[in-house]
């Protein structure tokens, strides 16, 4: 997808009213009319906001110049939703990797010194004291 | 909602050690190259100033799909509860920079991270989409290592 078209998309979806209709639109086709009843607005305010969805692509209108009725157009939602899971993918991965690497480091503290070593603990646990031997 | 809420990623996790030692984690080259980045990456650290206004340049490598320069301004630095930064390729006034808030919260042993991943513009977007891209096949990630080797 274009990079223009993508921030179209986008500033379309930062409207609520407008993912609202998107939400209407998903379960089937609709014409101003019949979109402008639930949101209580007015024809021509729901038709300013079916303009900014058409430009994004994200709504498709009829030819029919009376209805002209509306249905969504489901790919630039879709190139959205992938982007965000591949984000989202890249992070879980890393953060797999830190969750264990916590673990190696709690070990490393646990082998630390605490204070003057008690009778009988072994020195060698000093000398394998992760800030001595790095 | 705040008004970055359609454009914002939201990561949380738990993890199962206290919240110093998860800070210590993403401040320290020495621990964070040991876990920053997907699966098959490696992460290099070039430098770190760990301070707020310094910065951590650092390359990420795959075998298959080469190296990746990146760059991390720390914004705000709040052990061991907080981290702001701006995430870009390396250049100044990179149009695909993008802001990233980390918080710790101690869950009594526990610490749940969550990531707060900012967006403002189709062109961050673009790039981050080539960051994210891991399983998404060689050819976003040459488009974005085409862009990062554009002069700006």
């Amino acid at each position: 997808m274009r990079s223009d078209r993508l921030n179209a998309v986008f500033s379309a979806l930062a409207d609520p009213t407008r993912r609202a209709i998107l939400a209407r639109l998903a379960t089937g086709a609709a014409n101003v009319m019949e979109l402008a009843q639930p949101f209580d607005m007015s024809q021509p305010s729901v038709s300013k906001h079916l303009r900014v969805l058409e430009h994004a692509g994200l709504i498709v209108r009829g030819r029919d110049a009376q209805r002209r009725p509306c249905r969504l157009e489901p790919a630039p939602l879709k190139a959205v939703a992938e982007f965000v899971e591949r984000y989202r993918q890249h992070w879980e991965q890393s953060f797999d990797r830190l969750e264990l690497h916590l673990q190696r480091m709690k070990t490393d503290e646990a082998l630390k010194p605490k204070g003057k070593p008690r009778r009988g603990q072994k020195h060698t646990l000093a000398t394998n004291d992760s800030r001595f031997t790095k | 909602m705040s008004n970055t809420a359609d454009r914002e990623i939201v990561i949380a996790r738990v993890f199962n050690a206290p919240r110093e030692l998860v800070f210590e984690a993403w401040l320290d080259p020495k621990h964070i190259d040991q876990w920053w980045g997907p699966r098959g990456f490696t992460t290099v650290t070039s430098s770190m100033n760990a301070t707020n206004g310094g910065a951590w340049h650092y390359v990420m490598r795959h075998e298959q799909y080469g190296e990746f320069k990146n760059r991390i301004v720390y914004r705000e630095i709040v052990r061991p509860e907080r981290l702001v930064y701006t995430h870009d390729s390396g250049v100044d006034d990179d149009a695909s920079a993008f802001e990233v808030t980390v918080s710790f919260v101690a869950q009594g042993a526990r610490t749940k991270l969550t990531m707060h991943s900012i967006f403002s513009s189709a062109a961050e977007l673009e790039r981050v989409k080539g960051f994210g891209a891991i399983e998404g096949g060689k050819q976003t990630l040459e488009r974005l290592a085409e862009r990062l080797a554009q002069p700006h």
